[in-house]
């Protein structure tokens, strides 16, 4: 429709123009003042009641393409923190601009930034690393993460991005994580996982309260991937509590000297994922679970009958399939069958060699003296381009377990024997 | 109706409650719309502006007609005799100035320049918003905003987490 004929139609009055031509006036005139105000609004009730539409305010019917625009500009120029949460405000507005908010700000993989607490839970950049940092308070057991927002490491620089206490049980160590700095406990509405550790420190489980997607929904793609995929969590795990990865450390071969040996399986991300043109499937949109998912959870704490039901076809918990994945990848990178079974497998970060670090006088995994924290398997496998990029596509995926469960990868093993009490 | 008035130009526009506005065809032109317009050759009567009545039409020539370039056939800022850095602080004191309307008009200005497609003035009115985006809170947002919260209230609850997790 031309410019004029629209100019025309205003004029000539609503009657003769059709339901679609409706739409596109009624976009622009709402903004009208004065008598013509009146009248278009009029209009616009008459056919919105008929479509039981409830009328929305003003600036949340602004036309979409410039809502965009305004959305566009502000995610553009508040790039860094703190300022960047003011797109999080934006998201919050109503629900067009959350739609939009979420169109626009792209996952870190993407654009390199941590916008949504979400971006927690989603792959880093490929070509790029997120550096972050914790403060841990030991007269409290709690641990800190921060993004770095300098080169210099400073907590009053650093934007807060989860939390985690320790809490000592008598054949476990568990550090509980939340989205809140102050509130940690698995009470609050913060809670968003666990991370498990053995007597000794050396076997760590991360527990997720959000379903995994591969152990939520079944994709359709062979033999192979069903019986990884039906692995889902034990039914001795709590609900809600979901196996997603599992860290374990063993001596190197300098004995107790240096960092130990390094193995994180990531149940929930296929090995695939980090290869040439890979992609992390089934990444969520929110970091804690939905509220079906929620009512369920508390649900099932009342009835143990419902666990039981969603647990009946597991027939192994995911340790064990673990472990034997472990072992198929032993003594090597990421391995490829010639079926191309790998597809299916979980992806393995493992640290490097440790060498001996001149300036910092100690044993270290990685002669970069950057933070380690962020990165779950700093240069595992070295040698092997689609590792190296892996370990950096899934900073995030590591995040939880790495920067909060295991206080500072290079320092780990002294600090966990030391708590360890050996 | 395009007419010729001392050398320059004019350029009919009527808003849709009836007044209209002669503007020199340069001011108009701010308005790549109209520039689209006027190039097609649409433009050989009076071009009615169809959703922005004259209060806001009438806004919008006084943005245009400060901002039009002023070198050329307009002439009308004297650019020969003041520095262009300071004619651009001069701009930019202006626009601060202009901006500091009702948030009604606000609206209607940022959808004028949409519409209109007027780089400087769409700048203006959404860089305005993204401050007060920028410098409130969520309820202050929502009420300057004027949107109603049309969350579920578990939805409300994420919404929350996710703001406070963002400002902490």
């Amino acid at each position: 429709m031309s410019f004029r004929s629209i100019v025309r139609d205003v004029r000539d009055g609503f009657g003769s123009l059709s339901r679609r031509s409706f739409d596109v006036t009624i976009s622009g005139l709402s903004g009208l003042t004065g008598h013509h105000r009146g009248k278009c609004q009029s209009t616009v009730h008459e056919l919105r009641d008929a479509d039981l539409i409830v009328q929305e305010s003003r600036w949340a019917s602004l036309p979409p393409e410039l809502l965009s625009d305004v959305i566009r500009r502000l995610e553009a120029s508040e790039s860094t923190w703190p300022s960047r949460k003011h797109v999080v405000s934006c998201a919050a507005v109503c629900k067009a601009w959350r739609e939009m908010c979420r169109e626009i700000v792209t996952s870190p993989e993407f654009c390199g930034k941590l916008t949504f607490p979400v971006s927690l839970k989603q792959p880093g950049p490929r070509d790029g690393m997120i550096q972050c940092f914790i403060k841990r308070d030991k007269s409290k057991s709690t641990y800190h993460l921060y993004l770095c927002l300098t080169n210099a490491v400073l907590v009053e620089n650093g934007k807060f991005l989860l939390s985690a206490k320790r809490i000592r049980r008598t054949t476990c160590t568990e550090y509980v994580i939340s989205m809140d700095a102050e509130n940690i406990s698995r009470s609050s509405s913060t809670y968003i996982g666990k991370l498990r550790s053995n007597f000794l420190g050396t076997k760590f489980i991360v527990y997720d309260t959000q379903p995994p997607y591969n152990g939520a929904i079944v994709p359709s793609i062979g033999r192979s991937s069903r019986r990884f995929n039906s692995k889902k969590v034990s039914p001795k795990v709590p609900s809600g509590s979901y196996n997603i990865a599992q860290v374990s450390y063993e001596l190197n071969v300098l004995g107790t000297r240096g960092p130990r040996r390094m193995n994180c399986i990531m149940h929930s991300i296929p090995a695939s994922s980090v290869e040439p043109g890979g992609i992390v499937p089934g990444q969520p949109d929110q970091i804690m679970p939905r509220a079906l998912e929620d009512s369920f959870r508390s649900m099932s704490s009342f009835s143990k009958s419902s666990i039981m039901d969603r647990s009946t076809d597991f027939s192994s918990s995911r340790y064990f399939s673990s472990s034997r994945f472990l072992s198929d990848i032993a003594g090597g990178a990421i391995s490829r069958d010639e079926d191309g079974e790998n597809k299916e497998r979980p992806l393995v970060l493992r640290n490097k060699v440790p060498r001996w670090h001149e300036q910092l006088q100690c044993w270290g995994a990685d002669p970069d003296p950057g933070p380690v924290a962020a990165r779950p398997g700093a240069g595992a496998g070295q040698d092997h381009p689609a590792v190296r990029q892996g370990v950096q596509g899934h900073v995030h995926h590591g995040l939880p377990l790495s920067a909060l469960g295991v206080p500072g990868l290079r320092n780990v093993p002294e600090q966990l024997r030391h708590e360890a009490g050996l | 109706m395009a007419t010729r008035e001392a050398g320059k130009k004019m350029i009919m526009l009527k808003s849709p409650d009836g007044m209209e506005f002669e503007v020199e065809e340069a001011v108009a032109m701010e308005s790549q719309t109209i520039r689209k317009m006027i190039e097609d050759d649409c433009a050989d009567t009076a071009i009615l502006i169809p959703n922005i009545n004259s209060k806001i039409l009438s806004r919008v020539i006084e943005y245009c007609n400060k901002h039009v370039p002023t070198t050329g056939a307009t002439g009308a800022a004297a650019s020969d005799t003041v520095a262009p850095a300071a004619l651009a602080e001069d701009l930019k004191i202006w626009d601060a100035e202009f901006i500091k309307v009702n948030r009604a008009t606000r609206f209607n200005l940022i959808q004028a320049a949409s519409y209109l497609n007027i780089k400087g003035l769409l700048d203006l009115t959404s860089q305005t918003t993204i401050d007060t985006i920028s410098d409130n809170s969520l309820e202050e947002i929502r009420s300057f905003l004027s949107t109603k919260n049309d969350y579920l209230p578990e939805e409300e609850q994420t919404i929350r987490r996710e703001n406070q997790w963002a400002f902490q």
